[in-house]
């Protein structure tokens, strides 16, 4: 208990570090800025994307057959992280006229090469776990 | 995957604080200029665990996200402990998620140099890794024993999570793990070739493809710095500043001075790197020309009009190291302009916005 005590204490003292620097030094618009930032980046996850997946979940477990739906959940997972983390690349927000080197391949095409990908294994994945639940209770019959 | 999520969060946490510090101008320990590949293995290593972070943070938060609506504990005054209690577990919660999805998107924006926000980036991030890594501490110091409990059990069970649970999920408990560890390694290696030329064919998401003028990408270009031709054609010289007076050279006298060959990495702070051939004057050849005698820090200024970083502090302790060039050329060819002509910085170890380009004037500090 005392080293959790103190563990807890330590984690106190390095994040009000961390407010103390940001208060310090940052100035109104700074401060201002990266609270919206904050709040708004829990606020998108927690009602946004939360929200998105709790849909396609429902999408998943009522509307896909049985043999897919574990597949698609995979595949949903691994593709929806990928795609949030392809954002800026894919919407090429920093791109430069000035600067070819930067942000210089087809991305679009590329994320739509992994869906395309990503459908195919699902596809496979179920066809192949129907065929063998329908195999198991052939054998069980 | 709470373990792994709070390695890459410490990873990057250390990653990070090396990256801050060689960016201060004054080092009262001194950073090290070897390995010269140092700097890139950190950065890299910051860019690719805050990437392998997302996919872990989201299943994380997404297997969580029921508890978010649980009732807090209510009744009698004798409850007021309990509820006390739980109010500041879900404070500090509240700011560890709020962090750490603050600091894994503002990062993955800052890598491909997508700036929406008016905050400064480089003292934000710096500021609320601390408060990110100080709310994981407390996160850890609050659910240890939970964590031995799950870290020591069956990963099938859901004792401990959802002991009320009569209904098996669509994926197992260790489905679920496995689908993350796939999540994350599929993000790493499409976008990790930024900094890892193995990866780069395959990185079809990767900010950089690694091509560009004399094989090594651009920061910033010539034109964004607004370096023109006549700044940088005959009537260029270069100022050099020290105790002894000041030397002005052209870079026909910079050529005619011994020229070294240099196989260095640039490794940028937004995480891509790429390593150059480049051949020009030492750093300490330079400023012995104007009385250096070794040790002391150089200031650099480019020829560029503004920027964060259009003057540098060339620490003493890489002027003083053979490998620190003033570099005139790349790949056999003179310098390209966006690469900095007619002369650049090229220290081993070292963040990409310090190898000043475009150099105006080397400043030998008293």
């Amino acid at each position: 208990m005392t080293g959790r005590l103190v563990l807890g204490a330590l984690g106190v003292a390095v994040g009000c570090y961390g407010a103390w620097l940001m208060l310090s030094r940052g100035d109104g618009e700074d401060l201002r800025s990266a609270a919206v930032w904050l709040a708004g980046g829990v606020l998108l996850h927690d009602v946004v994307l939360a929200g998105l997946t709790l849909a396609l979940g429902v999408v998943v477990t009522r509307v896909l057959p049985t043999p897919a739906r574990a597949p698609a959940t995979v595949a949903l997972v691994v593709l929806g992280s990928l795609t949030l983390v392809a954002v800026p690349v894919l919407g090429r927000f920093g791109a430069k006229a000035d600067n070819p080197t930067l942000l210089d391949r087809p991305y679009v095409a590329a994320w739509l090469v992994l869906v395309a990908l990503a459908v195919v294994a699902v596809v496979v994945a179920s066809l192949v776990r129907a065929r063998r639940a329908a195999g198991g209770s052939r054998s069980h019959a | 995957m709470g373990l792994w999520l709070g390695l890459c969060f410490g990873i990057c946490f250390l990653t990070g604080l090396v990256s801050h510090y060689a960016q201060e101008p004054s080092h009262p320990i001194p950073f090290p200029t070897s390995p010269s590949w140092g700097y890139r293995l950190t950065q890299g290593l910051h860019v690719t665990t805050g990437t392998a972070a997302i996919p872990l943070l989201l299943v994380k938060l997404w297997t969580v996200y029921p508890r978010l609506f649980e009732r807090l504990p209510s009744g009698e005054l004798r409850r007021l402990r309990a509820l006390l209690v739980t109010l500041l577990e879900r404070a500090s919660i509240a700011v560890l998620v709020a962090a750490a999805i603050f600091q894994l998107a503002t990062g993955l924006m800052n890598s491909a140099q997508w700036y929406p926000w008016s905050f400064s980036f480089r003292s934000t991030h710096y500021a609320l890794a601390w408060v990110a890594i100080g709310a994981l501490v407390v996160h850890i110091a609050v659910k240890l024993p939970v964590i031995r409990q799950a870290l020591g059990g069956d990963v099938e069970s859901s004792e401990l999570d959802r002991p009320g649970a009569t209904e098996q999920g669509v994926l197992s408990r260790r489905g679920l793990l496995r689908t993350t560890w796939v999540a994350a390694a599929v993000a790493v290696v499409a976008t990790a070739g930024s900094t890892v030329p193995l990866l780069r064919r395959v990185s079809v998401l990767g900010v950089r493809s690694g091509e560009g003028p004399q094989g090594v990408p651009v920061n910033k270009s010539a034109e964004a710095a607004g370096i023109g031709e006549q700044q940088v054609g005959e009537s260029y010289r270069l100022e050099v500043v020290g105790p002894s007076g000041t030397v002005r050279l052209s870079r026909e006298e910079l050529l005619a001075m011994p020229q070294h060959d240099e196989e260095l990495p640039i490794a940028c702070v937004e995480g891509w790197s790429a390593s150059g051939r480049w051949s020009g004057v030492r750093v300490r050849d330079l400023t012995a020309l104007a009385g250096a005698t070794g040790g002391e820090d150089v200031v650099v200024t480019s020829l560029q009009e503004s920027g964060p970083f259009r003057v540098t502090t060339l620490q003493g302790n890489f002027v003083d190291d053979d490998r620190t060039l003033l570099a005139l050329g790349l790949a056999g060819e003179p310098l390209d302009l966006d690469h900095g002509f007619p002369c650049r910085v090229i220290a081993p170890n070292r963040p990409g916005v310090l190898q000043t380009k475009w150099v105006a004037r080397l400043e030998v500090q008293a």
